[in-house]
């Protein structure tokens, strides 16, 4: 098995602890930063897709995003100024009223593991902070807003309408148990997904198309 | 007519029941049972484990906070530092409400159901925030199964104390072990943390008089019905309809029953209709059948989000009785 793919199974597997030693070993074999990071990218990519198809759990996406982590803490130093490889910056957020954060967590690890810069904003965010994120942030791409209530569905709908107020061309991604496609769609959302794994998938093709 | 407990024992084994169980009815749960949990609506607080709650007002629930510091576990593998078993009370004066209260139950028409929440796995993740507790399993197995162990003694002690303070025939326990999409853990890794430490938890109920164990998980949790089995539970409260019921009904009836189908977040809303109610609970009560099955909302307890759903559950699974028997 040749470094890179040696990487891309121990990334999947969430070997936070060998990841770091097989990064620089790469390195050191001459592989380029940019395409380690790409092989890890793709690594969490099979990952999304094997949460989404029901094969793995949250435990293994969680430790394979804590892998894919070392593994560019090994990197960032030799990719300092590198924008080329990252898809910009996401503020991330579950809505105001609400304090669930398990699934917004997943979802910001796997959006960062596709190459977003992530700004997380934790819980109970109004429409308000959104703005003010994307304000004081640079490059921010994507927005994405989290809900769990049926109650704090109205603040989804704030949130979204406020952002796309303040920024018409900004993308703005929204989920969460009780969150539909056409609700999505109703409130002027640009993308949905009902799961962490579609989530990456989904926000990356929002801000390349 | 069969009383409510001979309607029950009826539709879980496979009898002939002469109606739909109408959600909750069998269940006398006692409430007043002092496990230490506090509802406190729009307060913070720490319960007696030293886990930081809030419950903001407007909204529907509590939330167990890890932020800032604030989880009691701040290092799994020193977990015996950080956590300390909260007395268990067992003052006649503390149970007297609970007593009073199983004393006035009509045992031949409805069960004494115990009631005891959160269970092992919400603990784990309400001690140290749900990622850290979900990697330590993989990360620091052996640190998780001695947290696991100390959270069963625990459970085993309180079990002991409640047993001989209201003599329940049934228990009503709570342990969510899923999103409305998956387990939150592998079957594989269930078996091996969670199944060990319920068999003891139900073995201990069941050798203590109580017949019916109801456990509470609303979400998906399909590919753990083997387990739930293999552990004693009798009723799956809380199966929500992205588990495929019908399929789980003919698979695994008389083994299990399962209660559910209604899904609060679908008729328990700010905009819920009595129209909208009544859809939901026909489709429930013809989809899932008469046998293994009792049609309830999801969500954990005899109340409601907004008032009057509950009842309109209740008035819609009788008409349904009345069209379907």
């Amino acid at each position: 098995m040749s470094k890179i793919e040696e990487v891309k199974a121990k990334v999947e597997a969430g070997k936070s602890k060998l990841v770091p030693g097989l990064v620089q070993e790469a390195l050191d074999a001459g592989i380029a930063p940019a395409e380690i990071l790409q092989a890890m990218v793709d690594s969490m990519s099979v990952v999304g897709d094997k949460f989404s198809a029901g094969e793995i759990f949250v435990p293994e996406m969680l430790i394979a995003a804590k892998a894919m982590s070392k593994g560019v803490e090994v990197l960032k130093p030799l990719m300092a100024g590198d924008s080329s490889s990252s898809l910009g910056t996401c503020v991330i957020g579950t809505v105001a009223g609400d304090l669930h954060d398990i699934g917004k967590n997943l979802v910001s690890m796997m959006i960062e593991s596709t190459g977003f810069e992530m700004v997380d904003l934790g819980v109970d965010v109004s429409a308000d902070a959104f703005v003010e994120a994307v304000k004081n942030n640079a490059n921010v791409k994507l927005v994405a807003c989290s809900g769990l209530l049926t109650t704090t569905m109205p603040a989804m709908k704030e949130a979204v309408q406020t952002i796309k107020a303040a920024f018409p061309d900004l993308k703005v991604i929204v989920g969460g148990a009780p969150v539909t496609p056409e609700y999505a769609a109703e409130i002027g959302a640009d993308g949905y997904a009902p799961d962490a794994g579609s989530a990456s998938v989904k926000a990356k093709a929002l801000v390349t198309v | 007519m069969l009383t409510k407990r001979q309607n029950l024992l009826e539709t879980i084994h496979g009898g002939k029941p002469d109606r739909f169980v109408n959600q909750y009815e069998f269940l006398n749960i006692i409430m007043e049972t002092p496990t230490g949990i506090e509802f406190r609506y729009g307060e913070t607080w720490k319960d007696h484990w030293g886990i930081t709650w809030q419950w903001p007002e407007g909204q529907l629930g509590m939330f167990p906070v890890h932020h800032d510091g604030l989880a009691v576990i701040q290092d799994i593998t020193e977990w015996q530092k950080f956590v300390k078993k909260p007395e268990i009370v067992t003052s006649d004066e503390a149970w007297a409400p609970a007593v009073a209260h199983a004393n006035a139950v009509d045992r031949n028409e409805e069960y004494v159901a115990g009631f005891f929440a959160p269970g092992i796995f919400e603990m784990t993740h309400h001690l140290m925030g749900m990622e850290n507790a979900l990697m330590a399993l993989y990360e620091e197995p052996e640190a998780m199964q001695e947290l696991i162990d100390f959270l069963l003694s625990y459970e085993l002690e309180f079990a002991q104390v409640m047993i001989d303070k209201i003599h329940p025939d049934c228990i009503f326990h709570h342990d969510d072990w899923g999103s409305q999409l998956s387990s939150f853990v592998s079957p594989e890794m269930f078996a091996e943390f969670f199944l060990p430490a319920y068999k003891k938890i139900y073995g201990f109920y069941k050798a203590n008089g109580v017949e019916l164990v109801v456990h509470h998980s609303d979400s998906y949790a399909a590919n753990l019905v083997p387990d739930m089995i293999d552990m004693g539970i009798d009723i799956w409260q809380g199966v929500m309809n992205t588990n495929n019921i019908p399929e789980l009904i003919k698979e695994y009836g008389g083994g299990i029953s399962f209660m559910g189908g209604i899904h609060s977040g679908l008729v328990d809303f700010p905009a819920w209709t009595p129209e909208i109610v009544a859809e939901y609970v026909e489709k429930t009560c013809r989809d899932n059948g008469k046998q293994y099955f009792i049609p309830c909302q999801t969500s954990g307890l005899p109340i409601d989000n907004f008032q009057g759903v509950y009842e309109t559950i209740n008035k819609e699974i009788d008409r349904m009785s009345k069209e379907l028997f």
